[in-house]
């Protein structure tokens, strides 16, 4: 194992990440010498499986994989009682740029992510829970089995979990690199064998998911969530965080820190203390110059906001959103411009051509960005910058990938018009000495 | 002769039936073909196509769709270097500069002379915390300078590294011994767990 670079140990704000750190906490041993799999024999025999669901909408949590759902109102749309096949599905494809936050927990505890998804499955009535598991994910990918074999050879999977007339199996699914399949009904073709392009909604996957049946999806950092609050009880975990945003949540800070890690923070946290004094900081001598909160896709704050805190409705006011929680940060040795173009050549790699304006849109962009450096541009490069990425956004495509490309367009070009300027109009880069407009 | 080996095909076979429905064979069943070939050739789709009673040209449409599917030759041991953006602040786009010199190809395409080795440039692998980084062999390689490159290539023109040893190796790959391994035999590959 590397040197751990993010949180472990007895803080009062980690829930997930306490244990992490412990010696073979990856093993069942370990991990029920730490109170492992007790929410797991709580959820089966203690509670209905309402309640279950009812005490995941008490915790007020929130999807963790980037919609920010709430989790326990998504739980409720599965019909319990609809006869034939449901799913749990579980997104482990984690892929939006500056995130590593569901490999972090997979490869410190697994168990933790095979107990969540047990419960989820038993509050739905799956028998059955599927894991996306992204293919360049090797390593964690050989742990979860790993702990699926353990936790099988325990019998909390089987016919009879613990004794439980409800049998539970999770099974697992690679995924052979594509952005685009962490997208859930994306996924869900993949899962089918097919082509990884969304599908449009309705049907939701509550109602239609995997093979057609209904389907739970959600993400590896929710439903590591879950046997905290099975434990401790909804009301204790929303006691943290903000009253719309409770809980705390695994944020990836990386780039021009220095201390990079996946750090678990209380939500409301100002990202001036999540990156000054939580990851140290931008290197000796430099300064922050703009960040990303939520992944490549959340659009960009400049150093002026650091004070913005961490939760949803906060980041919503200043025109951005949690999405992922990866925190990449930029310092002001760097290029704006040159930043936007690297991932506006991602967004049109990973498009996956189902729809026009995304497919032609992110081209379009990156072409521009292309002319831009190499000092070709003028005033009308400006313009068609503004013009493709209004035109990705607003719903005119069929995924928030289309949406991400025209963020990270319009949002640098907001607070950073003056440097667009220097390289546009000027054929300049003045990185180091540029103006930043709030 | 066949592309793919006759115990290959009888593993492909087994796989629709451990799906709720077929055709959720179609990427392991390439999994399967491109571990034998190196990289997937058309008659490898159109057995696999065959094997799983599927059209061969939607075989090819969904190995075409995703990037860790190969369609022409890769070294043995391929180089993917993450150079998005939280890498790239911290140097990838460097790393890339030294591999390609090191290994001595300009492009994705292209093989290095001996055979062994081939890079591609990646996007986020999900381990930004220890950028800039990348994946070889199954295995994550962390905090990457230029001289951790030229070892690692070392390492494996002196045959001391498998190219799937990281999947062999235990819980955590990245702590387990660097060594050689005796190759191993066809392995019986479940698609899950
Ligand atoms: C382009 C795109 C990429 C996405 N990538 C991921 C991902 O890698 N992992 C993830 O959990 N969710 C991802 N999502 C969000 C999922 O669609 C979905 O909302 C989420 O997995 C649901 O789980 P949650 O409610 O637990 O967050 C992505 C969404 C979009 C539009
Ligand atoms: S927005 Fe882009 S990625 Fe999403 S469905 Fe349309 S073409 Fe595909
Ligand atoms: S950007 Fe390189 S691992 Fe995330």
């Amino acid at each position: 194992m590397p040197e751990l670079r993010g949180s472990y140990g007895d803080q009062a704000q980690h829930l997930l990440t306490r244990w992490f750190g412990t010696p073979d906490l990856h093993t069942i041993d370990v991990y029920e010498s730490k109170g492992g799999y007790k929410a797991l024999g709580k959820a089966l025999f203690d509670m209905q499986p309402a309640d279950i669901t009812g005490e995941v909408k008490t915790s007020g949590l929130r999807g963790r994989g980037g919609a920010g759902f709430a989790t326990g109102t998504k739980w409720g749309f599965i019909n319990r009682d609809a006869p034939g096949p449901k799913y749990v599905v579980v997104n482990a494809d984690e892929s939006e740029p500056g995130t590593a936050k569901d490999r972090y927990i997979l490869e410190n505890s697994p168990h933790m992510v095979v107990e969540g998804i047990l419960i989820a499955a038993y509050a739905v009535g799956a028998n059955q829970a599927w894991v996306y598991i992204r293919g360049e994910y090797d390593g964690p990918h050989r742990m979860l089995i790993e702990a699926i074999e353990e936790a099988r050879a325990k019998g909390y999977i089987g016919p009879r979990p613990m004794g439980k007339e409800f049998p539970l199996d999770i099974r697992l699914y690679r995924g052979h690199g594509a952005y685009i399949c962490g997208e859930e009904t994306a996924l869900l073709e993949s899962l089918e064998g097919k082509r990884a392009q969304p599908r449009s909604r309705p049907p939701f996957p509550a109602v239609k998911g995997a093979w057609g049946r209904p389907t739970l999806l959600n993400n590896i950092e929710t439903l590591a969530t879950v046997p905290w609050i099975i434990n401790n009880g909804g009301a204790a975990y929303a006691k943290l965080g903000t009253a719309k945003n409770p809980g705390t949540r695994l944020l990836t800070v990386s780039g021009n820190v220095r201390k990079p890690g996946v750090y678990e923070v209380a939500i409301g946290a100002t990202f001036r203390h999540i990156i000054i004094d939580v990851a140290g900081g931008p290197p000796e001598g430099r300064k922050v110059k703009v960040f990303w909160p939520g992944g490549s896709s959340a659009p960009v704050l400049p150093e002026s906001m650091l004070d913005t805190p961490s939760d949803a409705e906060s980041l919503a006011a200043a025109k951005s959103m949690g999405g992922s929680g990866g925190v990449i940060v930029m310092d002001d040795s760097h290029c704006v411009v040159e930043a936007a173009h690297r991932l506006l050549q991602f967004y049109a790699k990973e498009s996956c051509g189902k729809c026009t304006p995304c497919r032609v849109g992110q081209d379009w962009a990156v072409r521009t960005y292309e002319r831009i450096l190499a000092n070709e541009g003028s005033h009308v490069e400006l313009d068609i910058l503004q013009r493709v990425s209004d035109g990705l956004q607003n719903g005119r495509c069929l995924c928030g990938l289309g949406d991400s490309g025209g963020w990270v367009i319009d949002s640098t070009l907001r607070h950073f018009r003056s440097e667009y300027e220097d390289h546009t109009l000027r054929h300049e880069c003045n990185v180091g000495t540029v103006k930043v407009s709030a | 002769m066949t592309a793919l080996s006759s115990h290959v095909l009888d593993e492909i076979k087994e796989l629709p039936a451990k799906f709720p429905q077929p055709r959720s064979a179609v990427m392991p069943a390439l999994d399967l073909a491109q571990e034998e070939l190196g990289y997937l050739t058309p008659e490898a789709m159109t057995e696999v196509a065959a094997a799983l009673e599927l059209d061969p040209g939607y075989v090819e449409g969904v190995a075409t769709f995703y990037s860790l599917f190969h369609l022409t030759p890769v070294g043995k041991h391929r180089f993917y270097v993450c150079t998005n953006l939280s890498c790239m602040l911290r140097g990838a786009n460097e790393i890339v500069d030294h591999v390609k010199k090191a290994i001595g190809t300009g492009t994705p395409e292209e093989v290095s002379a001996d055979g062994l080795f081939s890079y591609e440039e990646v996007e986020c692998l999900g381990a930004c915390e220890y950028a800039p980084m990348m994946r070889l062999d199954q295995r994550y390689q962390y905090d990457l300078t230029a001289e951790k490159i030229d070892a690692l290539i070392t390492e494996r023109k002196e045959g001391k590294v498998l190219p799937r040893d990281g999947e062999v190796a235990a819980h955590r790959p990245e702590a387990a011994p660097v060594q050689a391994k005796k190759p191993r035999a066809p392995r019986k590959k479940k698609p899950d767990a």
